[in-house]
């Protein structure tokens, strides 16, 4: 019977479905997800299974149906089929609940959505990280603490990072190809692309966010939970070598961090090297005041 | 399985599709007036959508330059909009819809009106010319398309679109115009091109009340 | 509409004489027959050809963009070295540059020479003027203007390839400033072709559904309500309305990119003060409801074929009906869906995501009335209804994966993952494709006046239902995965190489998927002339385009044809058949239920 392959094609799809898409954490399997190493990572992780389930109830329910019905009224000698135009109280059954269930996800995910672009700590680091055809660059707060001041209108493919060459504060930022972050402490990462649209995104972060030319897009904050190799890849069609436009990012730990950091600090500061144990000073929560683009509040 | 269920049923009705090849019941008639400006506002509403996106297009860009004119920051001070001339230019575009109406109200009444179609025609490409003159003033002030940023950008690609589409009006008044005097074309019974490229001056009228509000007068 | 405006109240209207000639082409033998002819039901065909043609150049493009992710960087067996050198390299493998050519042009390609043309060209035009009794079009020349239109759109992409610079490889998106700007791109004139082709193309939309609009409006026949419309009549009049909305905004946002790239405008440039983001707005406010377009005839043609095959009513008609015209209202309102982190303001992306949740309702209220019609039903399994089924499915499948993206967090996640390329290709191919395979086999023996071969028909079905699952059910766990769209070369990222073996088995699924379609055009192609002949209503079908005969004459109906009552008259107590056509009374003797 055609009907029975048919019916069991759709419900293997389904078993496909289940078993698939939501195996274990993936570790090493084509199943699962990637590692998540991020704290909001792990909220849209909730969220995600709290989908997953509704979806494959709802999958399972309606396909289930569909293919005993298939099934069952399948024409047979004798049998007519039942004459009905419909029933309206199905109907008002059906359209309301799902609108219940859909307004209930969609507010579930906008608090939660809400929740991860609240202002990044006052604690967190913060990282100019600038893209461009087809490459990133990052720029680290120098002794001071604080980046230089930029201007995204400055940027130009002299001074691809926008700031004053007037401002001592210029030289001292650190300027790196990769992205060193620090386990446990928020970074705050201040987006910007010199030409077209590119796009920070880490799977293992569970974040994806578009640099526009023009804008400094502010909002991005995120808190590692482990330490690690990523990489960090662009996302948005972007030209030719977008395929390839990705760095290193490496999560270590706080004092790892400052191993690698303070050297760089210091040599652009012009001070031989100190002992490596010397914290340096925290980051000032003046720094995002000392851009010149509001970061959001833009009408689009 | 297969259509052989259906072939045999179907013997049922055949005879209900009895000989409709034979002859051919086409003369279809025209297509009635009522339908063809149905047809011409249908496609109205589509023009509508066309400049919509672009007065949006301009109104997003100028609310987030800031300022309007906008700063570059280079000190070339970008000229204002000539606000009289086109004043003037708007009351003879607006004025000409009226005397397009009179065309129709003397056609209704069975005379001929061409008159009033050449008049509105040539109102409407004085509108064209003094917006020639006017563009040609503005580049000579230091805007053009690829001058003054987003300001020249959106002035000569609204008005630009805006006028393309008043040429294309002023030919198809004179196309009535001439099937008119030619022809004789439209009675007080049959005339629904006439209304129809009505339809589509007083469209482009509308459209250049609201491109010369917001371009020139806020 | 009330029914003072049907054609025979307007028909008396004065039939001048002079300037109305016989110019339908009617009788005119030779090329000019082809090349210029008025019958909304030779248009169809020309539609139906053009476009079977796009399906198999965009299809091969997507095998050979499958067959670089399958095995990145291995020159493509035997074809290869046929290729333009903008796409491949000297050995026959595919560049990067190429590759970003092939996404653009396949997803252009598909949508705006493959599925518009399919479902709105081909079943627009056949379909209305036969199901609500009209002779033609209101206006059946403006009809033939729509088709040349859409073929010049189709010369002017295609000629893309040849211009310096090639064609573009901006994704069908054509994200600006990375469209709008020479220097970024590398391809102004292929872009400035890709604009002034949709544009043309944006055209030939409208002039269709000018007329489609107009003739649904004032041409149905005496009885013939706007709640006796057949379903699809109704899809295509809605997805009519949204392309006299929605086209025009991608018109003049794609002028605007040729301004910018050929004229130093700055409307996309930030050194200008213009705005990158202003182009996504304008593209997906056409983009979101063109997705609707592309899904809205689809369902109307699944409603009726599973309507006729389980011999039942449509369930739940008005339901339906009411469901299209909220899901094209609401259309217009969820365009930031795709634009969640783009960089638009946070706030209003969560108010689209909210919009977005609720024209899901819509879609679910259609899923269940469709489980509904065939609900008791007696089924007859025939290649028409097996599509129709699938559609189903494969709709709910891709709908069901639209719920995930719709949730703002986990869209910042999945956006931009071969997640998305899974839920459209479900949705598009599942959904649309789905559908104009089934509308092809049920009307084929109208179209044509013979029927299609069978088992090639089956053979059709089995290998696109298995491989096109084979093909984009992995592509959920590779975006889950973390897997990129639109990347030449996923095996560049250390996180990606394992997923390796999934890209295969999708490459796999994709060869299948590209020679199941060989058996569906040969079957066409083939059964056009050579099929056994056609009864004039072999599937006992109640709409009125099954009660003329092959070769439905030149206006149609010899006699205006009354409509007594609503389309889907099946099984009805009392009658000796079990449907009962449209024109044709009820006994006294039987009650029709009120729908
Ligand atoms: C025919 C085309 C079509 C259709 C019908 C849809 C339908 C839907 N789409 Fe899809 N979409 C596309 C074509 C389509 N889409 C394309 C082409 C893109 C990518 C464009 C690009 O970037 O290139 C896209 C991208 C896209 C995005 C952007 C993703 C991103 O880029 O990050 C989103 C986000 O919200 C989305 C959501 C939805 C939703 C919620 C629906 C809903 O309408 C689906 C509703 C249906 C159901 C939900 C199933 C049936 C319902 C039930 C069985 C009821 C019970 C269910 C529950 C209670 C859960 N789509
Ligand atoms: C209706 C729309 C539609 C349809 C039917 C398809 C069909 C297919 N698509 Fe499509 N696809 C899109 C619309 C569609 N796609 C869109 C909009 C995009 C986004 C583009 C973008 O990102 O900008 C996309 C992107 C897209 C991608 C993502 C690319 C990327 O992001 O890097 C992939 C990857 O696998 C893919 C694969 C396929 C495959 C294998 C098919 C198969 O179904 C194809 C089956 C094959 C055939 C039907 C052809 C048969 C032909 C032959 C066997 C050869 C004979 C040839 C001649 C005689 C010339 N598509
Ligand atoms: Cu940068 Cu893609
Ligand atoms: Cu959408």
């Amino acid at each position: 019977m055609f009907s029975r392959i048919l019916s069991l094609s759709v419900f293997l799809s389904s078993i496909l479905m289940a078993a698939g898409a939501f195996a274990e954490q993936r570790n090493g399997n084509v199943y699962g997800l990637p590692r998540c190493v991020t704290t909001t990572g792990m909220q849209i992780d909730e969220v995600m299974k709290i989908i997953f389930w509704l979806t494959a109830v709802v999958f399972v329910l309606t396909q289930g149906t569909y293919i005993y019905y298939l099934i069952v009224y399948r024409r047979r000698p004798g049998v007519p089929a039942h004459y009905s135009h419909g029933n309206n109280t199905l109907e008002i059954i059906w359209t309301t609940a799902p609108t219940i269930v859909f307004l209930a996800l969609a507010i579930y995910g906008d608090r939660l959505w809400e929740d991860i672009h609240r202002p990044a700590p006052e604690s967190a680091l913060t990282v100019d990280v600038s893209s461009y055809q087809f490459g990133w660059q990052f720029r680290y707060p120098g002794i001071s603490g604080q980046l230089a001041p930029m201007d995204v209108r400055k940027i130009t493919p002299q001074n691809p990072f926008g700031t004053d060459p007037e401002n001592p504060k210029t030289a001292q930022d650190v300027i790196t190809t990769d992205l060193v972050i620090p386990v446990g402490r928020p970074v705050h990462v201040l987006l910007h692309a010199r030409d077209v649209i590119h796009s920070f995104y880490v799977p293992e972060f569970r974040l994806y966010q578009d640099c526009v030319p023009g804008r400094t897009i502010g909002w991005v904050w995120f808190q590692a939970t482990q330490t690690g190799d990523f990489q960090l890849a662009c996302n948005q069609l972007c030209g030719t070598g977008h395929y390839n436009m990705k760095a290193p990012i490496k999560i270590v730990s706080e004092d790892e961090f400052q191993k690698w950091l303070t050297p760089r600090q210091q040599k652009n500061a012009g001070i031989p090297a100190l002992p490596a144990s010397t914290p340096v000073a925290a980051p000032s929560p003046a720094k995002a005041a000392s851009l010149t683009m509001p970061s959001s509040g833009n009408t689009l | 399985m297969n259509n052989a269920a259906y072939n045999d049923s179907s013997l049922f009705h055949a005879p209900m599709v009895a000989e409709v090849s034979e002859h051919d019941h086409h003369a279809a008639p025209p297509t009635p007036p009522a339908t063809c400006k149905l047809g011409m506002c249908i496609f109205l509403c589509s023009e509508a959508l066309l400049f919509s996106g672009l007065i949006t297009a301009y109104l997003v860009l100028r609310q987030s330059a800031g300022t309007w004119p906008p700063n570059f920051g280079d000190g070339i001070e970008l000229p204002p909009m000539p606000k009289l001339l086109t004043g003037i230019n708007t009351v003879i575009l607006v004025s000409s819809s009226f005397v397009y109406h009179f065309a129709e109200v003397a056609v209704k009444k069975g005379k001929s009106g061409a008159g009033w179609m050449l008049l509105s025609a040539m109102m409407g490409a004085t509108f064209v010319g003094l917006q020639c003159v006017e563009w040609t003033e503005l580049y000579h002030e230091g805007l053009w398309f690829n001058k003054g940023g987003v300001y020249g950008s959106t002035f000569f690609t609204l008005t630009g679109f805006h006028g393309a589409h008043v040429c294309i009006g002023v030919l198809l008044i004179l196309w009535c115009f001439f099937l008119q005097v030619t022809k004789g074309t439209f009675t007080p019974k049959r005339h629904v091109a006439l209304e129809n490229v009505g339809l589509y001056w007083h469209f482009v009228d509308v459209v250049w009340v609201f491109l010369y509000t917001i371009l020139y007068l806020v | 509409m009330s029914t003072s405006l049907t054609h025979d109240s307007i028909a008396p209207v004065e039939v001048h004489g002079g300037s109305h000639h016989d110019d339908h082409g009617h009788g005119k033998p030779g090329i000019m027959h082809y090349l210029w002819n008025t019958d909304h039901k030779m248009i169809a065909l020309q539609f139906l050809w053009s476009a079977t043609f796009f399906l198999l150049f965009g299809g091969a493009m997507a095998l050979a963009m499958r067959w670089q992710l399958g095995f990145p960087g291995h020159p493509i067996p035997v074809i290869g070295h046929l290729l333009p050198h903008s796409v491949v390299n000297d050995e026959g493998a595919i560049l990067p540059s190429g590759y970003n050519v092939l996404v653009t042009m396949h997803g252009t390609i598909l949508v705006f020479f493959v599925a518009m043309p399919l479902l709105i060209g081909v079943f627009g035009n056949f379909l209305i003027p036969l199901k609500i009794g009209a002779g033609d079009m209101a206006f059946p020349a403006l009809n033939e203007l729509s088709y040349w239109l859409f073929a010049l759109s189709g010369v002017l992409m295609l000629s893309s390839f040849w211009v310096p610079g090639g064609a573009p490889g901006t994704g069908w998106t054509a994200y600006a400033p990375l469209s709008s700007v020479a220097a970024y791109n590398q391809t102004p004139m292929g872009q400035t072709l890709w604009c002034a082709a949709l544009f043309v193309n944006g055209l030939s939309s409208i002039t269709g559904a000018v007329n489609y609009i107009t003739t649904v409006i004032t041409m149905r026949a005496p009885g013939m309500t706007m709640f006796r419309l057949p379903l699809p009549v109704w899809a295509i009049f809605l997805t009519a309305i949204l392309l006299i909305l929605a086209i025009p905004v991608l018109s003049a946002a794609a002028a605007l990119i040729i301004f910018d790239l050929n004229f130093g405008t700055t409307f996309y440039r930030p050194s200008g003060y213009g705005q990158p983001l202003l182009w996504q707005h304008l593209f997906w406010f056409f983009g979101h409801p063109e997705v609707y377009i592309l899904i809205l005839p689809a369902m109307g043609l699944t409603s009726e074929i599973l309507s006729v095959f389980s011999r039942k009513p449509v369930f739940g008609y008005k339901a339906m009906v009411w469901a299209m015209i909220a899901i094209g209202f609401l259309g217009f309102i969820v365009w930031g869906h795709h634009m969640y982190v783009s960089g638009m303001n946070l706030t209003l992306s969560a108010a689209f995501s909210v919009s977005t949740m609720v024209i899901a309702v819509p879609s679910a209220i259609k899923t269940f009335n469709w489980m509904g019609t065939i609900w008791r039903g007696s089924i007859h399994y025939t290649v028409p209804m097996a599509f129709a089924v699938a559609f189903v499915s494969m709709f709910v499948i891709g709908g069901l994966s639209g719920i995930f993206m719709a949730s703002t967090p986990v869209d910042l996640f999945v956006h931009h993952t071969y997640f998305i390329v899974a839920h459209f290709h479900y949705v598009l191919f599942g959904g649309s494709m789905f559908a104009i395979f089934a509308a092809v086999y049920f009307w084929f023996p109208k179209m044509s006046g013979r029927m299609f071969n069978n088992t090639l028909g089956w053979i059709h079905f089995w290998m696109t239902f298995v491989f096109f699952n084979l093909t984009f059910f992995p592509m959920h766990n590779l975006g889950l995965g973390g897997m990129m769209r639109r990347i030449a070369d996923p095996t560049v990222y250390d996180c990606l190489k394992q997923l390796q073996p999934l890209n295969v088995v999708c490459t796999i699924g994709a060869m299948g998927l590209g020679l199941a379609t060989l058996p569906f055009v040969w079957n066409i192609i083939w059964s056009m002339r050579n099929g056994p002949k056609a009864p004039a209503n072999p599937w006992n079908s109640t709409t009125l385009e099954w009660t003329v005969s092959h070769p439905i004459p030149h206006g149609n109906f010899a006699v205006t044809p009354t409509v007594y009552h609503g389309p889907y008259e099946y099984s009805v107590p009392g009658l000796v058949r079990d449907f009962l056509p449209q024109n044709e009374k009820a006994p006294a003797h039987v009650t029709l239920e009120a729908h």
